[in-house]
């Protein structure tokens, strides 16, 4: 069973590596740097609601965190862009932080809205602090990244082509740091708390700290898939940290199921692309989501991961599982 | 000093706003233990209710108005308790959010793809019309919504406390399992529940409405304001969240106010309630009223 899944990766990666060489409508392109940018944003956000299992509605705010980095200080200040993804990750983990101190006094529902008030707060602060963020208009004109360390390398970003590597990269670390993460010690840790926070508590799981380690790595890989977003959408707005992802992350997690990482790459690809394709206004598709959610929640709350096992595993083990 | 009692009435407004969602949520998450992110959402579909049936100035006489949104929105709660709370009862709270967040969001879309997303208004004769006195002028319009929602919190209060299904109720709120081996109706009284929360949610919305522009996005800082109101006023107490939504109410008044004063832009006067939600949750994180439960 090992070799295959290898083989299975390996001939993905091949795919999307060949893939802007074969076909090059831009317009795929963009779909799928979009489908890596959600791929690393669910998984960022699954750390804590799919792996600890606190539902938290705060991750726009990461996003946004290091969009606005990225935005403010490569246009007003001339940064370096690999210190402004520094920036943008350790200012969202800090900001992570300063959340998560009050946030995880609480439990279960009033964590979801408490995290929820403080998205609240984020995006009031980035429409309304004119000064710093010029309000509902956004900064546009973000300049074309080169990544550089001085006498080592030095990489301009100034083609589609070029982005969609650089956004395979950031998806293979991605993926990388959180199947690392979750197969690791902190991960089994993360579980405990998931399936019984009491029982891991009495184990010598140190409940806070894992929580917090959750949620500030989600943080950090959030703020800088948001610097990313900045550099390839040149704009960067308020909207950046609206309610409207919370709601795209939650379908993607819940789609997929929680705690997969083939789930939630799938659900991102089928939720980026599909919508794409099918092409309808986004008010009647903001109500199709939320259709798709409560549909999805109701009826299959495991998700995709639930239909992927069942396609894996064979026969006689699930009908051994259905008779008790 | 005119400044001030203008500001004090206009906190008193939104915090009867605030006051009549917020109860319905505390009710709603004591007595069937849902957290219902659409309840905002109520109170804009109770808006557009009221704008239907009392569209301009009539035809109906405006307390026949009134009674009509309420009863739409009474029907409505029941038929959300039946299609949407009824199958993720023994759902995990995870669930539970993520459904009626998923609602919130249909309703949300559907009011815009419905009634567009430009705001309307409501007029009322009532809220043209204004009392003149020394200090302050007032509309007819507030003062009915001040009595009329203090009436409403003592009906409510008679009818938790001396009725048999209010009672019922307040067991439910208890112990839910011990309720079902006494024989009450379980399925009854969350169906209730949710049919008193969602009509006071139309009720406040054919008062405080004419006061307002309406608009399909209203509902969600208010959704968030009444939570903040619930969590301050100790989860799914009744009483406390009532008094913790006029402190919001007035809070934000002043702060939209006198906020100049301290360099604060009137923009951030929706930033107040969460600011002092989470100091209430840093220091009191059971609520300002609430006793502190769990383990």
């Amino acid at each position: 069973m090992k070799i295959p899944r290898i083989l299975f990766w390996f001939c993905l990666v091949t795919f999307l590596a060949i893939f802007p060489l074969v076909v090059k409508t831009p317009y795929f392109i963009h779909i799928f740097i979009l489908v890596g940018m959600y791929v690393i944003f669910a998984l960022s956000y699954d750390l804590s609601v799919g792996q600890v299992g606190v539902l938290s509605l705060a991750h726009p705010a990461f996003f946004g965190v290091g969009a606005y980095t990225a935005a403010i200080l490569s246009v007003n200040y001339d940064f370096p862009p690999l210190l402004c993804f520094l920036l943008g990750g350790i200012l969202a983990a800090v900001l992570a932080l300063g959340i998560g101190i009050p946030s995880f006094r609480l439990s279960q529902h009033s964590f979801a809205i408490g995290t929820l008030g403080f998205a609240l707060i984020a995006e009031l602060i980035s429409r309304n602090w004119i000064d710093l963020t010029r309000g509902p208009m956004g900064i546009p004109g973000i300049p074309r990244p080169t990544l550089s360390i001085p006498y080592l390398f030095s990489w301009k970003i100034d083609t589609l082509t070029k982005f969609y590597y650089f956004m395979g990269i950031l998806v293979l670390l991605g993926v990388g740091f959180y199947h690392t993460l979750a197969t690791s010690r902190i991960g089994r840790a993360f579980r405990s708390i998931r399936e019984d926070e009491i029982l891991a508590a009495s184990a010598g799981v140190h409940i806070l700290k894992y929580k917090m380690i959750a949620f500030i790595s989600g943080a950090a890989m959030a703020g800088i898939i948001g610097v990313y977003y900045a550099y390839w959408y040149t704009l960067v707005s308020p909207e950046q940290l609206s309610l409207y992802y919370t709601t795209n992350l939650l379908i993607i997690v819940f789609l997929g199921g929680r705690g997969s990482l083939r789930g939630i790459v799938l659900g991102a690809f089928l939720f980026t692309a599909l919508p794409e394709f099918l092409r309808i206004t986004p008010q009647l598709r903001l109500i199709l989501y939320g259709i798709i959610l409560l549909f999805v929640v109701l009826y299959f709350p495991d998700g995709i991961e639930r239909i992927l096992q069942r396609l894996t595993t064979p026969k006689r083990i699930i009908s051994a599982f259905e008779k008790e | 000093m005119e400044i001030f009692i203008e500001q004090i009435l206009n906190g008193l407004t939104l915090g009867s706003q605030y006051a009549l969602v917020a109860v319905g949520l505390a009710l709603i998450f004591g007595v069937v233990e849902i957290v219902n992110f659409a309840h905002g959402e109520f109170f804009m579909l109770g808006a557009y209710a009221f704008a239907m049936v009392y569209p301009y100035d009539g035809p109906v006489p405006y307390p026949l108005a009134i009674l009509l949104a309420t009863a739409i929105m009474v029907l409505f709660g029941i038929g959300y308790e039946r299609v949407v709370i009824h199958p993720i009862l023994d759902k995990t709270w995870h669930m539970q959010i993520i459904a009626t967040l998923a609602t919130s969001i249909i309703f949300i879309n559907s009011a815009m793809a419905i009634w567009g997303t430009t705001p309307i208004t409501i007029p009322t004769s009532l809220a043209k019309t204004t009392v003149q006195t020394a200090y302050f002028n007032i509309s007819y319009q507030r003062m009915m919504v001040f009595g009329v929602t203090a009436l409403t919190f003592i009906a409510l209060h008679l009818f938790i406390q001396k009725t048999k299904a209010g009672k019922a109720m307040r067991a439910m709120s208890q112990n839910r399992e011990a309720c079902a081996v006494y024989g009450i109706n379980i399925r009854k009284i969350s169906v209730l529940t949710f049919a008193i929360s969602s009509g006071l949610t139309g009720l406040a919305a054919a008062l405080i409405a004419p006061l307002f522009n309406v608009l399909p996005t209203m509902g969600i800082l208010l959704t968030l304001k009444a939570f903040a109101a619930v969590i301050m006023g100790g989860f799914g107490r009744v009483s406390g969240a009532i008094y913790a939504s006029f402190i919001i109410g007035l809070t934000e008044a002043l702060a939209a106010g006198y906020g100049h004063y301290l360099n604060i832009d009137s923009a951030y006067r929706d930033a107040f309630p969460f600011g002092m939600m989470v100091l209430v949750l840093l220091f009191r994180p059971h609520g300002l009223f609430g006793k502190r439960v769990g383990i």
